[in-house]
Order: structure tokens, then sequence, then C-alpha cells
């Protein structure tokens, strides 16, 4: 059986506990989630979020960002939906994570994260908004 | 995995169709997820476009004032609605009245293509016909106020704020935007769209949209920083000083309350004004939006 939540806030900082809190209900209803799952989920949403707070909504004043989780035995789906300007995808490289301190370029490691955690993440943006969707499979054995 | 490697923000969006000025049977033989303007509805011959708007009004709110939902003829034979469809513009107008011979519309819904060929409500107004009329559309002179935004007419205002209504209202709504709502929403889907925009005219009617599921492009922090300083000890309910009939204390307390403050320009203490909110309604969804909770309306 799956386990949706939904939650609907401003594009703003002061969000992000909210939808932290958001995960961690949901999670709670799925038996076999471990903290170091939950604390990935969390810190996918937060750099994702924190991208559309601080990049999508740039210049205006800011709009909605939708968390829609869906979780059951096998995996967490989450969907977070915004309607500030569209990332493009381009081919620069990801971060040099490897780098020294001070030849690795400010900003860029919300998605080396975000890539890091999850097993799989897509965008698009389509007339309804723009959509992340991130997945992570809890047991990867049972699905082959 | 593909997504985006590098944040770029798209500063030019894409158009969710590219532009076209007809609708033929191939184009609708096409994958029927492919959006259809309001401008290629436009292009076709009258009655084919009264065929497909004629979905836009809920048969059951025409029939509440004994007008016929297929012919739209009214109980004395008249044509109480009309509806206007422009081939050369993407925009459809919509307005019905109790009676061919009324003064006002009950019902007035304007929809238009946007720059994206996205869908936008520019107006929405539902009325009770048979509720007492105050003349906040007309200043002492005569001249439109334009719901309030261009001039006011005080007095009469301040009648229709005690009367129980919002601002830009000229009388007490009919109780049937969720009807409406969802019958639009419906009709979008026919024609292939997944979501429409609006700007809420007031803080009443930015309440109401949330409450059918809308949720905001811009706009959704200023409603939170709204709610916030309304709060007693805020700077909008220190604001609520009774300067004017429209900042009265209590007035805090109410959707309909802040609303007139807000019309009345109470904002300024926040350095904003009552402009630039934008709202999207996702099809089949419910964004559960809630900037006041447990409002009193």
């Amino acid at each position: 059986m799956s386990i949706r939540r939904q939650t609907t806030r401003a594009a703003e900082l002061e969000s992000l506990p909210r939808f932290r809190e958001t995960i961690d209900a949901a999670c709670q209803l799925q038996p076999g989630i471990d903290e170091q799952t939950r604390y990935d989920l969390k810190l996918a949403v937060d750099e994702a979020c924190t991208n559309i707070i601080t990049h999508g909504y740039a210049g205006m004043n800011p709009g909605s960002i939708i968390l829609a989780l869906d979780v059951d035995a096998l995996r967490v789906v989450m969907t977070i939906t915004d309607f500030g300007h569209a990332f493009e995808p381009a081919e620069a490289p990801m971060p040099d994570v490897q780098a020294a301190l001070d030849d690795r370029p400010m900003g860029g490691f919300g998605l080396f994260f975000i890539y890091q955690t999850m097993d799989e993440a897509r965008y698009e943006t389509t007339e309804d908004g723009n959509c992340l969707t991130l997945v992570r499979r809890l047991h990867p054995a049972k699905e082959e | 995995m593909d997504v985006f490697r590098h944040l770029r923000v798209k500063r030019q969006p894409d158009k969710i169709v590219p532009d076209s000025r007809g609708l033929s049977a191939e184009q609708l033989a096409q994958d029927s997820s492919w959006p259809i303007t309001l401008r290629q509805v436009n292009s076709l011959p009258e009655n084919a476009g009264k065929r497909i708007y004629r979905a836009l009004i809920p048969p059951d709110l025409l029939a509440r004032f004994g007008i016929d939902p297929v012919t739209w003829k009214g109980p004395n034979g008249d044509q109480p609605v009309r509806l206007r469809m422009d081939p050369q513009v993407g925009a459809v107008y919509l307005l019905v009245r109790q009676a061919a011979s009324s003064s006002d519309n009950f019902l007035r819904l304007e929809l238009a293509d946007n720059v994206f060929n996205g869908i936008d409500l520019h107006l929405l107004v539902i009325h009770n016909p048979n509720g007492p009329r105050f003349d906040t559309d007309y200043d002492e002179t005569g001249r439109p106020t334009l719901f309030g935004t261009a001039r006011r007419n005080l007095a009469e205002e301040e009648r229709a704020m005690q009367a129980g209504l919002a601002p830009a209202q000229v009388r007490v709504g009919l109780r049937a935007s969720e009807l409406v709502l969802r019958h639009l929403e419906a009709f979008l889907a026919t024609l292939g769209h997944r979501a429409y925009f609006l700007e809420p005219l007031t803080y009443a009617s930015a309440w109401v949209f949330e409450r059918r599921g809308f949720a905001y492009v811009r706009g959704h922090k200023l409603m939170g920083d709204i709610h916030t300083e309304f709060q007693p000890g805020g700077r909008l309910y220190q604001a609520l000083d009774g300067s004017t009939p429209f900042r009265q204390r209590e007035q805090w307390r109410t959707v309909r309350g802040r609303a007139w403050a807000i019309h009345d320009g109470i904002l300024s203490v926040l350095g904003q004004m009552w402009n630039g909110l934008r709202m999207v309604k996702q099809v089949g969804r419910h964004a559960g939006v809630e900037t006041f909770p447990d409002a009193e309306y």
C-alpha cells in the first residue's frame, strides 16, 4: 500500500523545516525506512528547494513549492513542483569534489548531493510547472 | 541520471504549443494531449465555437434562472447569454444575465491565451442578481472605478462592506465559484491544457482561489507575510487604527475585513502594494495552500 503526503509552502528558506516534517511524517508510516535514508531524503529536498528559492524564484515575489511524497515498501518517490523560472539542462561538468578547496567553484554541490543520495532524478518543465522527481529505492534487491 | 548537470535559469520559456491561427480536422486527429488554443477555437465557425464553449457554463446554474442550457434561451424566449469569440484574438467572453433586459450580468467569464499559449482566466464575476446592488463600480461622477482599482466610490464601498460584501463586489456572491471552476477545469482538460492562471483582484479572491486548489506563481510569501502582520502586535494589526472606515481593529479576524483594509492601501506599511500576484491551478490537483489557517470569511 502506498502512502501519499503533500504540502505546499511559500518558496522561502523558512519553509524548509515544514518540508522535512512532511518527509518524516510520511516515513514514519512506512516500516523499515532507516535514519540514514530519511536523512538523505531530507538533504535532497533541502538542496532542491534551496535552488528553487534562490534561483528559480529570483527577482520575483516568491510563489509556491509543492512537495509530494509517495512511499511504499520498495521506494520513496518525491516530486517537487514550482512555478518560477525553469532550469536549463547544460553540459557543464559536475563539480570536482576531489579538487583542492581553493580550486573549487562556488556552488553546484547541491546537485552533487542529490545525485549521490537518490537513485533516479528527472526534471521536466510543462504548462503546469517545473517538476523534479526524485526516487530512492528502499529494497533494490527485491526489484531484480 | 540525466537531469540538469548545472543550474542555469531559462530566461525565455518555450511556448507550450506553437502559434497556430486555425484548427483543422487533421490537427484534431493528432495526439489528443496536444493543447488547443482559444485562438484556434475562435477560428471555427460561430456555431462550432458555441458547441465547444457551451461546456464552460454549468447547466444547473443556467437552469436555476430558467435559461435553457443548450439554446441559451431565457424563460421569455430572449437570449440572456452572450458569447464573444473574436477569430483574430485568442480570447473568449461569456456574459449571462437573468434576462436579456437585465442591467447586470450575474456571470461574467473571460478567458484568454497567454504569451506561452497557456490559458489565463482574466475575469470571473458571479453574483446573485436578486441581491441589493452597491454601486462600487462607478464613482460619484459616474466614471467606472474598474473594480476600485482606478478610483473609488467610498460611500458605496462602506455600504457594501457593512452589508458583508468583499471589495470589487457589487452584489453578494451566488456561492457558485466551485461549480463554475470545476466546469472550467473540465473544459480546459478537454482542450488539452494542464493548468490555467489568474491574477487575484483582491485578498478575498486570492483566499477563495486557495480553497479551490490554486497555488501561487508569485505572491505566496506575500500572503504569508500578510497573515503574520495581521496577528495582534503585527504591523498591519497596528495600522488598523480606525483612521478610515476600512481600518477598524477587529478587521484582522476575517478575510473580508483584511481584504477591505488591503483595498484601502494598508499594505503600504509593509512597503508593498496589492499587485503582481499570480496564481495557478493544475488541472486535477488541489495544491492545499492555506495562508490564513482556520479563517473566518
